[in-house]
């Protein structure tokens, strides 16, 4: 039974996002197993040295486990719980003459006793198992079952069948005190079901979130947190590569000078650093209407991993031109795009004048180390395209990146014109989820790395 | 090494006596790790006794310490082991003859190889590797306490390279094959978050975050480790301390701190803090000259309000 729920637990901490593997489950259990359920602090200790690896996520064990072992050890935060301890009818005047074993027992039971048969019976039952909100009827009618509340019901059957004015009275309030329990044992499963089914929930909305399109993510709360995870584990996978390409070409001079100490055998071999260029990062997002979103995250993403990528600057566009760099280090995201949004918008993008603007800004800076990268559905509202400064942009830079939120069989539809743009970048990808976001910038990152 | 601990209040206990005054949870660690038989990584700010930590649970257990300091570049030829190549080539340099007339009879260069390839086994045995800490603790007599210090200034690859040491305590060397440890040591990693390490290396390991000590915790170890200030500027001196805690500082003062400047006052025979002598030996506590300016401005305030209670 222990085992079992500290399985449980352990499941709870996964629903909340703390990665634990099996090896650690099992080391908890071995480490609670020598420190035991009590004092209460130590177990929590015990627990959290072994499971959480990572401080940031100690105030997320806490919660769990507050919530978790409430029932264990027998604490009412909430109020309701409190009154309804008090409420439960008075069974003591019951006459158990006749009743049967297992009922007599029940009844004659404290609050606190019917909580810990409540917690037993409990035990015997995986929550884990209940993932959607109308399971969690059928779950408490298997608890009260559990309880051995099949007994009572057939006393009350018996007595109410039963012709004798006293035994229905009996009978009356017996099912008084049974629908209390129910209750007890429903709020005890709907506490579960909070504590499993959201963790349930919320990967099932997690892996909605990736493949949605942008502009309904507007809907989730948790969609801030969601990017920037994604972001730093891509950022951390990307740190342990670029240490991996540092290492250069042999150290000739060294190598010989240090091989003098043994009589000229190179034993040690030195390698020269390799050098890093500094690679410089454009980006250049339409803010009109439906980009807008798309451009959001881009910016958002590309500003949480600033350990890998330095040097970004950014730009946003929609009827005039500007440059938002500062916003997005300093604001959060929601206020940043209020603020873009306040400078650059206005009716009809123009993509010919935004290249020119771009040119004229930041002409002179663009070299070998610099890629550009451009959101955008490249509708120009048939304004003249402007691409011969796209070609000079893509002649002096590394590499131009267009990122387009639509369909490719849209991009040249109406007054699109992503054909005319195409020809002057290295590639031309859709982008219009977090997941192909995070394709992207992963495909981004490796373009960096393997060309220093 | 003592093998048997017997509950986390004998960790407690036994650790005080060395004057290192730990709190339940440290305690645990130190208990649990020597049960479970896995290492402790140890986090927390600088100064906090991270490194105290695995010192003082060395001489708890009547344990040697074998201590290896992590930087960057730190390779298995500084951690694990090294032939010792001088030697090598001298011994050639002072074996030559010998080994021309060895070889003189030989009658033809398969047999001359042969006996050559005997000889190189001889060259690359005990006599010619160089153990460094790793190795020292794996082939140690009796069990020691292994100190992995700031890991996380060693290289992504020396992390991955620890990882069959301490989840197996064995260690491959090509040479020789694989070396297991005689008694399992128990191991200390230490970090202070100066970068991100790996799942894997915290998989393997129980996780120990010291933070900087509550207020009680703090009197306690100033009494335990100065003994000669008076209650009274203990007082103060922690409740000062703690309070430049809550401020927003680049670097603040750790409990090794604490001690300095205690010492300090003790030395300069003061019997209780005065804005003079604070401001005079505020460099003891603060190391930037930001926050030496911060505290400063703090003073006044600080003073007035003592003086209040």
């Amino acid at each position: 039974m222990v085992d079992r729920r500290l399985h449980e637990f352990v499941r709870t901490l996964r629903g909340a996002r703390i990665r634990i593997s099996p090896v650690e489950a099992e080391e908890a259990m071995r480490a609670a197993a020598l420190t035991g359920y009590h004092p209460r602090e130590q177990f929590r200790e015990a627990l959290a040295q072994t499971l959480v690896k990572a401080q940031v996520d100690r105030a997320c064990f806490d919660q769990c486990f507050d919530d978790f072992f409430q029932f264990e050890s027998m604490r009412t935060d909430e109020g309701e719980e409190e009154t309804d301890t008090g409420a439960l009818p008075d069974t003591t005047d019951l006459d158990s003459g006749d009743l049967s074993e297992t009922t007599a027992n029940l009844i004659a039971q404290s609050p606190e006793q019917l909580t810990q048969s409540l917690a037993e019976a409990a035990a015997q039952q995986d929550f884990t198992a209940m993932q959607v909100i109308t399971q969690q009827g059928l779950f408490a009618r298997q608890l009260v079952m559990n309880m051995g509340m099949g007994a009572v019901d057939d006393d009350i059957l018996r007595l109410a069948a039963s012709p004798r004015r006293r035994d229905q009275n009996r009978a009356e309030q017996l099912r008084d005190w049974r629908q209390q329990v129910r209750e007890r044992a429903s709020q005890y499963v709907r506490r579960q079901f909070e504590l499993h089914g959201r963790a349930h929930g919320r990967a099932l909305r997690e892996h909605t979130m990736r493949a949605a399109p942008f502009r309904e993510l507007r809907e989730y709360h948790q969609i801030q947190d969601l990017v920037r995870r994604m972001a730093r584990r891509l950022a951390a996978l990307h740190q342990r590569r670029q240490k991996r390409a540092k290492r250069g070409a042999m150290d000739a001079r060294r190598t010989l000078v240090s091989s003098l100490r043994y009589n000229a055998v190179p034993v040690q071999l030195h390698w020269r650093e390799r050098r890093k260029l500094k690679s410089k990062v454009y980006v250049i997002c339409d803010v009109s209407g439906s980009v807008r979103e798309a451009a959001r995250f881009l910016l958002q993403f590309l500003y949480a991993m600033n350990d890998v990528l330095p040097q970004v600057r950014s730009f946003a566009f929609a009827a005039r031109f500007d440059e938002v760099t500062d916003d997005f280090r300093q604001y959060n995201p929601d206020v940043a795009v209020g603020r873009i949004l306040d400078r650059v918008s206005g009716s009809g993008t123009d993509y010919g004048y935004m290249f020119e603007s771009f040119q004229q800004a930041c002409g002179r800076e663009i070299d070998r180390r610099s890629t550009v990268i451009i959101l955008g559905d490249a509708r120009n509202n048939d304004l003249p395209a402007g691409e011969e400064y796209l070609a000079e942009i893509s002649r002096r830079a590394r590499q131009v990146f267009w990122l387009n939120p639509e369909h490719p069989s849209r991009w040249n539809s109406g007054d699109a014109i992503m054909a005319k743009y195409e020809p002057y970048c290295r590639a031309a990808r859709r982008c219009s989820s977090l997941n192909d976001l995070s394709r992207f910038a992963d495909y981004l990152l490796r373009a960096l790395n393997n060309s220093q | 090494m003592k093998t048997r601990i017997d509950s986390v209040d004998d960790v407690i206990a036994s650790f005080a006596r060395q004057g290192y005054i730990c709190d339940q949870r440290t305690a645990l660690a130190v208990y649990l790790a020597a049960q479970l038989q896995k290492p402790i990584l140890v986090e927390g700010p600088p100064g906090v006794g991270k490194t105290e930590l695995a010192k003082s649970a060395a001489a708890f257990l009547e344990a040697p310490l074998i201590r290896l300091q992590c930087y960057e570049g730190l390779d298995e030829s500084r951690a694990l082991y090294e032939w010792k190549y001088g030697k090598q080539l001298l011994y050639t340099q002072l074996l030559r003859d010998k080994l021309s007339s060895l070889l003189s009879d030989a009658e033809s260069l398969e047999q001359g190889m042969a006996r050559l390839g005997d000889l190189g086994d001889a060259f690359y045995s005990d006599t010619f590797l160089e153990p460094r800490p790793l190795l020292r603790a794996l082939r140690a007599d009796e069990p020691v306490v292994l100190l992995i210090d700031e890991i996380d200034k060693a290289d992504q690859e020396f992390e991955a390279f620890l990882l069959e040491l301490l989840s197996d305590f064995q260690i491959s060397i090509p040479e020789l094959g694989t070396v297991r440890a005689r008694h399992r040591p128990l191991v200390f990693l230490t970090s202070n978050d100066q970068r991100e390490l790996s799942d894997a290396l915290k998989r393997r390991c129980l996780h120990l975050y010291i933070p900087y000590p509550e207020p009680d915790l703090e009197r306690r170890i100033v009494a335990e480790r100065v003994p000669e200030l008076g209650d009274r500027l203990r007082e103060q001196l922690v409740g000062f301390i703690q309070h430049l805690r809550e401020q927003d500082m680049k670097k603040l003062p750790a409990i090794s701190e604490t001690l300095d400047w205690a010492r300090a006052l003790v030395l300069l025979h003061a019997d209780s803090l005065e804005p003079d002598l604070v401001e005079q030996t505020l460099t003891l506590i603060l190391k930037n000259e930001q926050d030496v300016t911060l505290a400063r401005g703090l003073l006044p305030h600080w003073f007035s309000k003592q003086r209040a209670l």
